[in-house]
């Protein structure tokens, strides 16, 4: 099986290419907003590198956010032509879910920057006791707070259940969240730079692991995590209500 | 891509599939040698927008990634092909809004590489231009085209794809933008051309006397925020003297001036340049009042006059579709690399 994983969601142009258990390739490039003008050129390239052609490929992992509105499209655009020209399954996955899947400590919070003092988070057990469901046990991974967006400071109140346990924090802003939960005498621990990202192997294992297990996104659903209205929207509640 | 590629010419059956997506239409194409259209699906996002009263566009960036993929489809299925069968694949790069535009300048590209067939990168201006040769193949040129939408008002001297020029644009407000900003201030909705044309039915265009822009420098650029203020001036003064508004005479004045802002334009130019014809594209084009006075001027000085049918006049893909089939003749194909240009310039 060979899954191409696609993430446009953040700062880094990720592509890998993974055959089986196998890691052919990995670019995780943090080239911030010229996903546009090189993702399709470096895929081109990949597939030049291995002799390979896009309708050699099995599956499409792509990365669904949150993250960059107009970064997120772009790579969600890719895998759904990918997905319908050559009709093999893609899978979306969060951007917060490749960061934890890639780490093995017991409880993660992973972070990416929300702007105005806030993140989009997720927070991720790696507990056995914590997995529930068939699907958690095989991906060893339960997520214990759906997505959302926070103001930092407000953490401390969110994880004050799991006061007792070592926290690791990844994504943006790891420092400024450290800062806050050590205050309050949460043990907490950070990431290492080459593993503080989402990685496109990580990526990729991932959307092999959903489509082995039957979850296959329908590419005509398949939609970015935005965790936010347009700002327009937004405008227009506040003003007329609803 | 690959190099050891056999390109089609001229005698052969050339099929490309034009994506469009640079406002708040999302369209897809399928066209044969250029002019003859096969498929030509729109999907209007203008009730998302309207009560905004303008186009937003994160929201229409959100759905063209949502109407693109079926839209495509049902191109495809129309004119009875399948992927494997196009030739090239084109989409609009600008001008437009960047986010809508990377939408389907991404998908071609994607299509491009899969299916290892080239691409074909358009300016959404030209393609407004090509929407008349495909309802009108037997225009002759040179020609003077009129562009007017929510998004343009482009005055342009046209030979072929090589040889045209903008002779004038909006310095403020596209001549659209214009009725679309007045109609919400009159309360009679969005989209604004066709609420305002709906009203002036029964007016009387002369009943209130507006300005028209006259440029300083005796260029062909327009500008419509001088009459934008007399109008709402106008509404203001007549609410606080306890006035009744003629709805009816204010949006057949407002229109009339429009109208008589860009038709003295066109006609100078074509005063100006030796042509042969003239061309209105864009959603205003479908304005009656205009075609009318444009008709009129030039049956004067006989010059021919065309305009698109109305679903050519509207952003469509069909119109991308003609300009990229005489760009492939000419090998005219981008790279992987190309990027969006939201304010393009011929
Ligand atoms: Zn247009």
């Amino acid at each position: 099986m060979l899954i191409l994983g696609i993430d446009t969601s953040t700062d880094y142009l990720a592509l890998s290419l993974l055959e089986d258990n196998l890691v052919k390739a990995e670019y995780n490039l943090s080239l911030k907003r010229q996903h546009s003008e090189k993702l399709l050129p470096l895929m081109e390239e990949l597939f030049q590198t291995f002799a390979i052609k896009a309708q050699d490929l099995d599956a499409i992992a792509v990365s669904i956010g949150p993250g960059s509105f107009t970064g997120l499209r772009i790579a969600i655009t890719t895998a759904k032509m990918l997905g319908r020209i050559f009709d093999i399954p893609v899978k979306g996955i969060s951007t917060l879910e490749i960061m934890a899947a890639g780490q093995r400590a017991d409880y993660i919070l992973t972070m990416l920057d929300a702007r105005r003092a806030r993140v989009y988070y997720s927070f991720y057990s790696r507990k056995k006791a914590d997995f529930k469901t068939d699907l958690e046990k095989k991906l060893n991974l339960k997520e214990l707070y759906q997505a959302s967006s926070i103001k930092i400071e407000q953490l401390a109140e969110l994880l004050s259940a799991y006061k007792g346990e070592e926290i690791l924090l990844l994504g943006d802003k790891t420092d400024k969240a450290a800062e806050i939960l050590k205050r309050e005498n949460f043990n907490v621990i950070t990431a290492d730079p080459e593993n503080n990202y989402p990685r496109s192997a990580v990526l990729a294992r991932l959307g092999r692991d959903y489509i082995n297990l039957g979850q296959e996104d329908d590419i005509y659903q398949l939609k970015p995590a935005y965790l936010k209205k347009p700002q327009a929207e937004l405008n227009w509640q506040q003003k007329y209500g609803g | 891509m690959n190099a050891k590629r056999n390109y089609k010419n001229k005698e052969d059956d050339i099929f490309i599939l034009a994506l469009e997506s640079s406002c708040d239409e999302t369209a897809a194409s399928v066209n044969k040698n250029g002019l003859e259209v096969l498929a030509n699906v729109v999907s209007s996002q203008v009730e998302l927008h309207q009560k905004f009263g303008g186009v937003v566009p994160e929201i229409a960036s959100r759905k063209h990634l949502e109407l693109l993929l079926p839209v495509i489809d049902e191109a495809l299925e129309k004119a009875g092909l399948e992927f494997r069968d196009l030739d090239a694949v084109a989409a609009t790069y600008g001008p437009g809004l960047v986010g809508g535009l990377l939408v389907g300048l991404t998908a071609a590209k994607a299509i491009a590489l899969s299916l290892e067939i080239p691409l074909i990168a358009v300016n959404h201006i030209a393609g407004h231009i090509y929407a008349n040769f495909i309802d009108n193949p037997q225009i002759k040129k040179p020609l003077i085209c009129l562009t007017i939408s929510g998004g343009h008002t482009d005055l342009l001297y046209f030979e072929d794809l090589k040889g045209y020029e903008i002779l004038g644009r909006t310095r403020d407000d596209a001549a659209g933008e214009a009725f679309d900003k007045i109609a919400r201030y009159m309360g009679l909705g969005y989209p604004g051309g066709p609420a305002i044309e709906k009203a002036a039915v029964e007016g009387d265009p002369q009943a209130i006397d507006f300005p028209r822009a006259v440029m300083a420098d005796n260029s062909f650029d327009f500008s419509f925020s001088g009459l934008k203020t007399a109008v709402m001036n106008y509404i203001n003064n007549q609410k606080q003297k306890g006035k009744e508004i003629d709805q009816a005479d204010l949006a057949a004045s407002f229109q009339e001036a429009v109208v008589d802002s860009l038709s003295s334009k066109l006609l100078e130019a074509v005063k100006k340049y030796d042509i042969k014809s003239v061309v209105l594209s864009g959603g205003v084009a479908a304005n009656k009042r205009l075609r009318e006075v444009v008709e009129a001027e030039l049956k004067e000085v006989e010059i021919e006059f065309y305009y698109p049918s109305l679903e050519l006049c509207t952003d469509n893909a069909a119109m991308i579709g003609a300009v990229a089939y005489y760009q492939y003749l000419d090998r005219d194909f981008a790279s992987l690399a190309i990027s969006a240009d939201p304010s393009l310039k011929l």
